[in-house]
């Protein structure tokens, strides 16, 4: 019980000081307002109506640029993966455009499609790709070789192949790129909120800023970590339920149980 | 458990096999009749995983052709399975899938007899990940003669093994074998293991069969005897390049 709350100690112990140093004036709220004052706005924006609809609208653009991107990127990704052809006609194409940080195409995506929601989706469609692309192709080109020799003695057809050997044999890489995606998926949503939106987490901080309310500021920033945290755990959720024969969950030892500090997770 | 397809016969003619300029085979000769259990030693990089490889028809040889049955042989064979030396279980099936791997309807319950045969019939939920080095061998054992074999090709199956449970799987071999007729080609480097499982064991040397003992110890086999002895010694011998007599 007392190693489970271990973690939590010192952000509480944070949490403390932060209100104390706000309670005493030694930091002003205009600068950094003390969380319960963080915890009020939270309260009354939910009361409101107006944090579940920008929640929501954030939480639809990221799902539906995720769905997208991460199909995109897994049909490319096995397409790549397991034929030479493809690999020849697509990967270095693929590997030419993933080049271009997405974010570098907001002007032309708001040129294109202008601030409606289209844009949104587009962007985060579009980094969801890659990460998922380049994990699926690099796990399908690493599956062990003497296992898809061992599968083709057993009479293994194509698809039993598939589906037997390659598929769980690149799964483990893929969810690796899931999970990275999830991370850029949430850092696109910010920075396109931010810069052109009229609804959402983002555009709720940035309309925050004009009236200098520190606090929803500090919320929308909070609850952006929140988000983050909630995917970051639908992706471990994922990875227990898809790997159960990886040593990482077969028997879950405190260390290696605990994948957080994998590539890319925290965005 | 009696099986209605025996084993096959398998041949190589004029077998060459080169990789760029490296010749490793070279106009190798071999007949194994059907039913028969044959040891190919020699020493480490005499090309005994080159040749297997073409008998399984995983690799396709240079000049000459494998014949199976009499039939040249064109890619992989339906009724050849290969005991691999790291078994190559799918770590993500669970042991019981595993062997059931590739059967089709008609021998899909040999996977839980077999299963049962080699004693693991109650780690069949668990994954391959969770067993032993020996257990694991078993279970590729299963899972290789679930399929009613005609030729099983083993490739150094015991070499990562203890020697105890080297020779606990070596028996479990022989019984199996026993059993069920299937032509077995065991490569090895340990001559007393090529002396306890096989009729004839072959010495691949200078890219052909060189020389060729016959077994002819009556089974089981008793690997205490002084006849066994001297036999394992004379092939160890003649391996190693020293004069010994051929038989
Ligand atoms: N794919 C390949 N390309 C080039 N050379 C190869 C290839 N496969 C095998 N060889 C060469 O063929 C020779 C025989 O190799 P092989 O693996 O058949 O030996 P081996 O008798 O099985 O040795 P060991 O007992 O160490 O396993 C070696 O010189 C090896 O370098
Ligand atoms: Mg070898």
């Amino acid at each position: 019980m007392s190693r489970a709350l271990t973690p939590w100690l010192l952000p509480l112990v944070l949490l403390l000081a932060w209100q104390a140093a706000g309670k005493l004036g030694w930091l002003s709220t205009r600068v950094l307002p003390t969380p319960l004052e963080v915890g009020r706005a939270g309260v009354k924006l939910t009361a409101s109506g107006e944090l579940p609809r920008h929640l929501g609208v954030s939480f639809a653009r990221a799902a539906a640029g995720f769905v997208i991107g991460t199909t995109l990127g897994l049909a490319l990704g096995v397409l790549t993966g397991t034929s030479r052809r493809a690999e020849r006609l697509l990967d270095t194409s693929v590997q030419m455009l993933r080049t271009i940080p997405h974010l570098a195409l907001i002007p032309l995506v708001i040129l294109w499609f202008g601030v409606g929601e289209a844009a949104k989706v587009f962007l985060v469609a579009v980094g969801v790709l890659f990460p998922v692309y380049l994990n699926t192709y690099h796990g399908f080109r690493t599956v062990d070789s003497g296992l898809i020799e061992m599968g083709r003695v057993y009479a293994l057809g194509r698809w039993q192949l598939f589906r037997r050997v390659l598929w769980p044999g690149a799964l483990p890489s893929v969810l690796v790129g899931v999970r990275y995606a999830l991370g850029v998926m949430w850092l696109t949503l910010i920075v396109a909120e931010t810069i052109a939106a009229t609804s959402g987490v983002g555009y709720l901080a940035m309309n925050a800023r004009e009236f200098l309310r520190t606090d929803v500021v500090v919320l929308s920033i909070l609850l952006y970590a929140l988000l983050g945290k909630l995917a970051d755990g639908v992706a471990r959720l994922l990875e227990r339920r898809l790997l159960p024969w990886h040593p990482a969950f077969v028997q879950p030892i405190a260390a290696a149980a605990n994948p957080d500090d994998s590539v890319g997770s925290e965005l | 458990m009696s099986f209605a397809a025996g084993g096959v016969s398998v041949e190589a003619v004029g077998v060459r096999r080169a990789f760029g300029p490296h010749v490793v085979l070279d106009r190798l000769n071999l007949r194994v009749a059907a039913g028969e259990f044959v040891a190919i030693v020699g020493r480490s990089g005499s090309g005994k995983s080159t040749l297997l490889r073409l008998l399984a028809g995983l690799d396709q040889p240079t000049a000459g052709e494998v014949r199976i049955d009499g039939r040249p042989l064109a890619g992989l064979s339906p009724r050849t399975r290969v005991l691999f030396q790291d078994g190559r279980l799918l770590p993500w099936l669970r042991v019981g899938e595993n062997v059931a791997l590739g059967l089709d309807d008609r021998r899909r319950e040999n996977a839980a007899r077999l299963l049962e045969r080699v004693g693991l019939a109650t780690r069949a939920a668990d994954y391959p990940g969770v067993l032993s080095g020996g257990q694991r061998q078993r279970v590729a054992l299963a899972r290789a003669l679930a399929a009613e074999p005609g030729f099983l090709l083993f490739d150094e199956p015991l070499g990562s093994l203890d020697a105890l449970t080297r020779v606990e799987m070596q028996r479990l071999v022989e019984e199996l074998w026993r059993e069920r007729p299937f032509t077995g080609v065991l490569i090895t480097h340990d001559v007393a293991e090529a002396v306890t499982l096989a009729d004839r064991v072959l010495l691949l040397e200078g890219g052909g069969i060189r020389a060729e003992w016959p077994v002819p110890f009556p089974r089981p086999r008793a690997t205490g005897s002084p006849d066994f002895a001297r036999l394992v010694e004379g092939v160890l011998g003649r391996v190693l390049g020293r004069p010994a007599q051929m038989t």
